[in-house]
């Protein structure tokens, strides 16, 4: 099996669960953890994760407060397993560094506005296939 | 993508002239920047005056904007919200026929504000506004799904988004 320098298997498996950080709390209904569709969205046909298997929760709000811009803060993780992301018709793949880094791939490419609504469709099929976790 | 965090210290500065578009005549910056604040600031208290729920709401996407309001404002290299997207977004606020509950907001990577209609987890309608009058929008009701694009003419709410959101209010 092929090994990444983290220690990860190269291959994301189906039961894994991926973080995503949540870094507006408008990515998420306050009154019942709701995740809306644009936490998965993206800009470069790639949606950025973190494998969260083998992060103890300490870490991973470590990791999400290292990669957010100074002067902002992490609201939330939205977790969902990689079984559910590629029900929705999309891929995660391995992309390290950063350590233990992967991203959701296979969205339809191109700026068009129908491509977005498209995007728009799967996005809310991962926001309603997810769990938030706030911040402690 | 995952992009390196990158300071944002004139994010409020650069939003609100961002916001305030080419309303501002001086070449002093200081004073643009106060004279945008200002028009912002006033433009947000009479939405809320006005428009009751709806203000309040729009008020939420003025505070959206400026929490997004220069590049990369998340660390995953988002695009700020726009002046047109912010002014189009609230064009559509004040044309919701009464009795249509208001949607929740949220900000896209490409600047775009989504205002999404989601009564239970597994029932969401979700539209974009972004800087063009072609919206993106999409729904997932349990197994029906589906997405489109519609033309938004700053009059009326297209039909097709409009039957869309009653069906999910």
């Amino acid at each position: 099996m092929d090994m990444l320098l983290s220690g990860l298997p190269k291959h994301v498996s189906d039961e894994e669960s991926l973080a995503r950080f949540l870094n507006s709390s408008a990515l998420f209904k306050k009154a019942d953890g709701q995740i809306k569709p644009a936490a998965f969205m993206h800009r470069n046909e790639e949606t950025s994760v973190f494998r969260q298997d083998t992060i103890g929760e300490e870490s991973l709000w470590n990791i999400g407060e290292e990669i957010i811009p100074e002067g902002r803060r992490i609201h939330g993780i939205a977790l969902i397993q990689a079984a559910g992301v590629r029900l929705a018709g999309l891929d995660v793949v391995a992309k390290e560094p950063p350590p233990k880094h992967a991203n959701i791939v296979g969205w339809v490419a191109g700026s068009t506005t129908i491509n977005k609504a498209r995007n728009k469709e799967l996005a809310i099929l991962l926001a309603q296939g997810a769990e938030l976790k706030r911040k402690p | 993508m995952f992009i390196q965090s990158a300071p944002v210290g004139t994010s409020l500065v650069t939003g609100l002239v961002l916001l305030a578009g080419p309303c501002s005549a001086t070449s002093d910056p200081g004073q643009t920047t106060h004279q945008a604040r200002t028009s912002i600031i006033r433009h947000a208290e009479q939405s809320r005056a006005l428009f009751g729920e709806k203000g309040d709401l729009i008020s939420e996407i003025f505070e959206l904007a400026e929490e997004c309001s220069v590049e990369n404002w998340d660390g995953y290299d988002s695009a700020p919200i726009s002046a047109q997207s912010f002014q189009t977004a609230c064009d559509f606020i004040r044309l919701l026929p009464d009795g249509i509950p208001l949607p929740e907001i949220s900000s896209e990577p490409d600047g775009s504000i989504s205002l999404d209609w989601m009564p239970s987890r597994y029932r969401t309608f979700s539209l974009s506004i972004g800087t063009s009058d072609q919206f993106a929008y999409a729904w997932v009701d349990g197994s029906d799904r589906g997405h489109a694009v519609a033309r938004f003419d700053f009059q009326t709410i297209p039909e097709r988004i409009l039957q869309g959101i009653k069906l999910f209010a």
